[in-house]
């Protein structure tokens, strides 16, 4: 394997972005459509690290994004008045937010991942609604009312900069942000981490038998994941809508989803976010145009439908097919 | 001083009767996961199903929830049935990530088909039996009295049955050895079917007897809440012990209850936030320290 080769399964995940990203650039009323796909496709990669690769679910996840977006939020309303940063706030803000939702990561898998299967689920959403519970409850971070930081990015970048912001460059973060979560899950795949978790994933108690140090490989995996879940919080919800409510940044339909895309495109594999993130926000997208209202009621039966008969995912079935085909090394 | 001991014990046993129903909705999920090893992240929305029983039988033809529980048991049964034969059955040996989501889409699946048939507005109905007058600790409607009486009945029909019937007594054999029970000729797919749909039976009817707590807050999107506090009071009760759930319920009712007073008297919190983060930082504990639960039998 030369040098290059080793970086050929990325070459179509970035196909992918490049073209979701042009497709947006230039037809007219599509970015938001696009925006959405780059947001749900960045979400499953940051799932899938670990998700996919130690085969615990998360199902709290959505208390790093909302880590990130306050990490975002918080840095925007404290450092707005300091001219002299420029736009070097938002990378700042961007710190913050993974180091926010990185914090919260370690002291939750200190504790949570002791445990294994449904008791870790179940611990993950106590962790989840009991956060936000205690947000509203001591009022930290403006409580029930949340953060809103619109008028603070106008001041600081001008009417036209801060909606430059939040139409566009937001949805740019979004998807440097999935590149660069395809290109670690790459990296993580093809060292040593990927290798103890696919056999952490097949049988833990094996694993830990031959000496792999299976707790250490397992936090690896969840801050990584854990961060960029926050730093996707931070430019899709906080600089996009330019608001943090904890009521919808703790919603756990946003961990479904992220199940759900991860799912659909095949848990485990690079390709499978990219994937499963286009074909589920052009399901909901095309959904909510033709049936409005209705989306959710067909979209149920549907993934309860792919669990069932697909459970390995699109990139799943593709990897089998192209099994010793030249596309081999493509595919992963 | 008098005044807060007062409204405090008003609470607990306010709290204790809805305990009880708490108790009876968690039985149906400790079930299924005691058997099948699945977590119904659904759970809620089986709930709603069993309010919307209460109102219509109520709305329709004057049947009190503490008649319309069989109706609600019955279609809770028939429903569980029909999705374990359609989705579960194929997922018992399955990863928990697929047995989540589909539990979890198949109460999306409830909720918009509620909201699509009933429209999303809030219901209500009101039973009026009379109350019970405890001065000066509490007035309490007959109606949480009947619920309560209601759910110990059903809980303990079905302790007799798991006890002394024959299908009980193999639903056991599963919980405690799934294969072992094979080996004496069981028949383990029929035991996961019957104990499916019995919890979700469960399930259904405790949401029918909510309604004498919730008088109008029935709606498609009201059983998120319950699945969560069913999770906190199944952990509570050791996850794969019915009985012990049951008890927990009874337990979670006091704890809720007594919280919301005493986060009550700090200044500058918010009571009803606080009571939910102390339910799950609980959770969080005895996951913990106590995987098995505070009343555990092991």
């Amino acid at each position: 394997m030369n040098r290059l080769e080793k970086f050929y399964p990325l070459f179509p995940v970035y196909f992918l972005y490049g073209a979701l990203f042009l497709f947006g650039q230039y037809t007219k009323g599509m970015w938001q459509a696009v925006a959405l796909a780059a947001f749900y496709a960045a979400l499953g990669q940051a799932f899938n690290v670990f998700l996919g690769m130690t085969g615990y679910v998360d199902f709290g996840y959505v208390a790093f994004m909302a880590l990130g977006a306050y990490g975002m939020a918080l840095t925007v309303s404290g450092l707005y008045a300091v001219t002299w940063l420029g736009g070097g706030m938002i990378l700042v803000g961007l710190l913050a937010a993974a180091v926010f939702s990185g914090c919260l990561s370690v002291a939750v898998g200190a504790i949570a991942l002791r445990l294994r299967g449904a008791y870790f689920a179940i611990a993950t959403v106590g962790v989840n609604e009991g956060f936000r519970f205690l947000l509203e409850g001591i009022k930290l971070w403006g409580g029930s009312e949340g953060i809103v930081i619109s008028s603070k990015l106008r001041e600081a970048f001008g009417t036209d900069g801060a909606s430059a912001i939040s139409t566009f460059w937001a949805d740019v973060f979004v998807f440097l942000i999935a590149a660069f979560a395809a290109f670690l899950t790459l990296q993580y795949m093809r060292s040593r981490i990927g290798y103890a978790l696919a056999a952490l994933r097949a049988d833990e108690d094996a694993a830990q038998v031959i000496g792999v140090n299976t707790t250490k490989y397992k936090i690896i995996a969840f801050i990584t994941s854990s961060a960029l879940g926050g730093l996707i919080g931070a430019t899709a919800w906080t600089l996009k809508l330019t608001y943090v409510f904890p009521a919808e940044a703790f919603a756990i339909h946003y961990t479904v989803e992220a199940i759900v895309i991860v799912i659909l495109g095949g848990a485990g594999t690079l390709m499978g976010p990219v994937a499963g993130g286009i074909l589920y926000a052009a399901l909901k997208y095309g959904l909510g145009v033709t049936f409005p209202g209705l989306q959710l009621l067909i979209l149920a039966p549907v993934i309860i439908a792919i669990i069932v008969v697909v459970p390995e995912g699109v990139i799943g079935v593709l990897k089998a097919k192209v099994r010793g085909t030249a596309l081999e090394k493509f595919i992963v | 001083m008098r005044q807060f001991w007062i409204q405090f014990s008003g609470n607990l046993l306010n709290g204790m009767i809805l305990g009880s129903v708490y108790g009876l909705m968690t039985m149906g999920l400790s079930l299924i996961f005691s058997v099948l090893k699945i977590v119904n992240v659904g759970h809620g929305a089986f709930m709603m199903i069993g309010a919307y029983v209460a109102f219509w039988m109520f709305h329709l033809l004057g049947l009190p929830p503490i008649l319309s529980i069989f109706i609600a048991l019955a279609v809770g049964m028939t429903l569980g049935y029909c999705f374990f034969q359609l989705v579960i059955r194929r997922l018992t040996a399955a990863a928990e990530l697929t047995t989540l989501l589909a539990t979890f889409a198949i109460g999306i699946l409830l909720e918009e088909s509620a909201r699509f048939l009933w429209g999303p507005d809030y219901r209500g109905f009101s039973w009026n039996v009379g109350r019970i007058m405890l001065p000066p600790i509490a007035i309490i409607p007959l109606g949480k009295i009947y619920a309560l009486i209601s759910s110990i009945i059903v809980a303990v029909s079905l302790y007799i049955w798991f006890k002394k019937g024959r299908s009980g007594s193999a639903i056991r054999a599963v919980m405690e050895d799934r294969e072992g029970a094979t080996v004496c000729g069981i028949n383990v797919d029929g035991i996961y079917a019957l104990s499916f749909s019995v919890g979700i039976g469960l399930t259904v009817a405790s949401g029918n007897l909510l309604t004498l707590f919730v008088p109008v807050g029935i709606n498609p999107y009201m059983g998120g809440v319950y699945t969560l506090k069913a999770f906190v009071i199944a952990v509570l009760g050791g996850l794969s012990s019915p009985w012990g759930a049951f008890f927990a319920g009874f337990l979670f009712g006091l704890i809720e209850n007594g919280s919301y007073t005493l986060f009550g008297l700090v200044p500058g919190i918010e009571p009803f936030s606080m009571t939910q983060f102390f339910a799950f930082f609980l959770l969080l504990m005895i996951l913990l320290w106590k995987p098995t639960g505070l009343l555990g039998a092991k």
